[in-house]
């Protein structure tokens, strides 16, 4: 019984691998792609989206970045929020994965490093394209896995150092300045602090007085920042915040202090209130990854997979550094309104913006 | 003939009041110990800006204390201080003059905003008392509603308020501190009438202390802890219109992290989690031997991956002297 069942079963197989074959010959661009599985129609392409929240005006435009995408290609992007819960994400993505697979698109900001692995071993394991953004562990190389189409992040390195360079210029190349710093155990803060650093060491006229944490957080950079102009008074002529959001509450707390404009502030994020900052001219400079961006490029890389436009070994670089802008007075009206530009989503001009491998 | 009666009676009133004032002043005593040590260690640390800096960065805690302190002294927790700040703090900022809509309510809108706060805490009250839920999982649970509501009205974008009188609360100041601690005081002073002469005061006590014996002599305990939550999501409400006020902004997370901040600062200053003990002024100096610890170590310079543990070692010193006088209580409950 039990050799006569195998014994059809192998005929089954290799009847269907046959069937594989022959349609596989009959398509003539999409041969060596994928095997056993074939390209999807563009109306079965399901696009998913997920951040932390939208209560955060970035996320929030960069889930409008996938709509507008998907309105692009005539699709609707499913839009998930985990509110920064990590148990929260991997709910909502087993959930997504029980459904039908074949041909849905994911572009996944992971809460942290160590939630990618299983984000990606489940997407492979359902056959689903996964694209995801900022968050992984630096051992874990996306060319070990067919479905995880790419991992892009930015060079945080880089923007510490154009944000401390435009401090410098902006208080004249010579004085005091103190540093706000992010979350310390986070990458993005160690490596914009290292950018600051390298910055510190050209700039050789300006001393950091004095760094602290204020966590990311607008509160909490108000209050340290208050703290830190009790210490050093008017020694103090600029302010290095590894994020808006705490650039934006060291000017609150410069505002109290009767020193609005007095005191150049730089951050990075290119948040709303940044970009308005930098218009009237009480901040100074900031970096944008172009949010919108992020939320389509994802969904864009994974849509092209699917329909067969891009093969996966076609990638020159899958994990890799995207780039970001500098904004200051001159610039800022251009990033006032963010859209996105649909020849950035083109399936042959997907990578323009790469800056390289991620090292 | 009278005297050996009159000695009887100190010797038998003494004991009991001695360690009364001991459990008090213990933490006045860690507060002012500490703040000489910093006032040596660095002279930055005793300049006056840097006093008035002080008041001004402990105005917010002490207002969320002032609330949770009433919770606490009956023996529940509170956990709700983030959903309920994150509420109030968008409500506000939306109804004030600000860059979403056209509202310009004013001090309308701020009380709006407070009331709404309430309102949730009421809910929490509620669902302990009528659901049986513990406070630690209701106050949760409200907290997340909270959250909720701010995050469907912050709609994506950022509130940002330009009511004259709001923005300036933060800004200007009389007699060397700003109107956002005045208001901090006036809330320690409001809390002590309260906590004081108040019957929601005296049975909030007397529920943490025992609440079974004042069921017994006929009291109805469950409006009293409706009232309590109520009020504690009030004082809430008002400190995410503070913190509003001091970034110009509605944010959702006007709250984050105030809720354990505020236990500790609590706890550090001599009230108690079993309930009971403590009250309003233990809290106030509890919010400032925190925030002279946090300012100090930064003027102090010390570096910043150190500040964390350092200052969870000396809450942790702090509140094990400040309960060392009452160990024996303690050793009851786990």
């Amino acid at each position: 019984m039990m050799i006569v069942k195998s014994s059809s079963a192998i005929a089954l197989l290799s009847l269907s691998l046959a069937a594989v074959a022959l349609t596989g010959c009959s398509s003539e661009s999409n041969a060596d792609a994928k095997s056993g599985s074939s390209t999807c129609d563009k109306s079965d392409i399901k696009l998913v989206g997920q951040v932390r929240n939208e209560s955060n005006p970035y996320e929030a435009a960069w889930l409008n970045g996938g709509d507008a995408f998907a309105k692009s290609v005539g699709l609707e992007q499913q839009r998930l929020t985990y509110d920064g819960d990590s148990t929260k994400q991997q709910e909502q993505i087993s959930q997504l994965l029980a459904g039908d697979t074949d041909c849905l698109v994911m572009n996944i900001l992971p809460n942290g490093d160590s939630d990618t692995p299983p984000i990606v071993e489940q997407a492979q394991e359902a056959g689903a394209y996964l694209v995801t953004q900022w968050n992984k562990p630096a051992d874990l190389n996306v060319t070990d896995y067919s479905q995880w189409l790419s991992h892009i992040t930015y060079d945080g390195k880089t923007s510490g150092k154009e944000i401390g360079d435009a401090l410098a210029t902006a208080i004249g190349g010579s004085g005091g300045i103190i540093a706000l710093q992010g979350i310390l155990d986070t990458g993005a803060a160690k490596d914009r602090f290292a950018g600051l650093e390298e910055s510190l060491k050209a700039n050789t006229g300006v001393e950091l007085l004095d760094q602290q944490t204020a966590n990311f957080s607008r509160a909490e950079a108000l209050d340290v920042t208050k703290t830190l102009l009790a210490k050093h008074g008017d020694k103090i002529k600029g302010i290095w915040a590894a994020n808006d959001d705490m650039a934006l509450g060291a000017l609150e707390a410069l505002k109290a202090a009767g020193k609005e404009g007095k005191v150049a502030v730089v951050g990075i994020d290119a948040v709303p209130d940044a970009l308005t900052a930098i218009q009237n001219g009480s901040m100074t400079a900031t970096v944008s990854s172009d949010g919108p961006w992020q939320g389509g490029i994802g969904l864009a890389i994974g849509y092209c997979a699917a329909t067969g436009d891009l093969d996966v070994a076609d990638i020159k670089d899958r994990a890799w550094f995207a780039e970001q802008f500098l904004i200051q007075k001159d610039n800022v009206a251009d990033f006032i309104d963010p859209k996105v530009d649909d020849a950035d989503f083109a399936c042959d001009n997907l990578f323009s913006r790469s800056q390289g491998p991620i090292s | 003939m009278t005297s050996p009666v009159e000695d009887v009676e100190i010797v038998a009133a003494r004991p009991p009041r001695r360690g009364v004032s001991l459990r008090d002043a213990g933490p006045l005593i860690a507060l002012v110990v500490v703040t000489l040590i910093f006032s040596v260690l660095s002279s930055e640390f005793r300049t006056l800006g840097n006093f008035q800096n002080i008041m001004d960065s402990a105005a917010v805690l002490t207002v969320v204390t002032c609330g949770i302190t009433f919770v606490l002294l009956t023996g529940s927790i509170d956990l709700s201080a983030p959903g309920v700040m994150g509420a109030a703090a968008i409500a506000v900022s939306l109804l004030v003059a600000n860059n979403r809509n056209d509202n310009n309510l004013g001090l309308i809108g701020v009380l709006i905003a407070i009331a709404l706060a309430a309102a949730l805490g009421c809910l929490s009250g509620l669902a302990l008392v009528m659901l049986k839920v513990p406070s630690f999982m209701t106050t949760l649970g409200v907290s997340a509603v909270g959250l909720g509501i701010a995050t469907l009205l912050f709609a994506g974008v950022q509130p940002n308020i330009s009511d004259e009188m709001l923005a300036s609360l933060a800004v200007d100041r009389f007699l060397g501190f700003s109107y956002l601690t005045w208001l901090a005081a006036v809330c320690v002073v409001a809390g002590y009438l309260i906590q004081r002469y108040s019957r929601l005061g005296r049975y909030a006590f007397a529920i943490g202390g025992a609440e079974e014996v004042l069921s017994l002599s006929g009291v109805k305990v469950a409006p009293y802890k409706v009232a309590v939550f109520t009020l504690a999501s009030a004082f809430y409400g008002l400190a995410g219109v503070m913190v509003t006020s001091q970034l110009s902004a509605g944010l959702v997370q006007a709250g984050k992290g105030y809720d354990f901040a505020a236990i500790t600062a609590a706890v550090v200053g001599g009230t108690l989690l079993t309930g009971g003990r403590g009250g309003i002024l233990h809290s106030a100096v509890g919010v400032l031997l925190v925030t002279v610890l946090t300012n100090g170590m930064v003027q102090v310079g010390v570096s910043p991956y150190w500040q964390g543990g350092v200052q969870g070692l000396i809450v942790v010193v702090a509140v094990a002297a400040a309960v060392a006088p009452q160990r024996r209580r303690n050793q009851v409950t786990k």
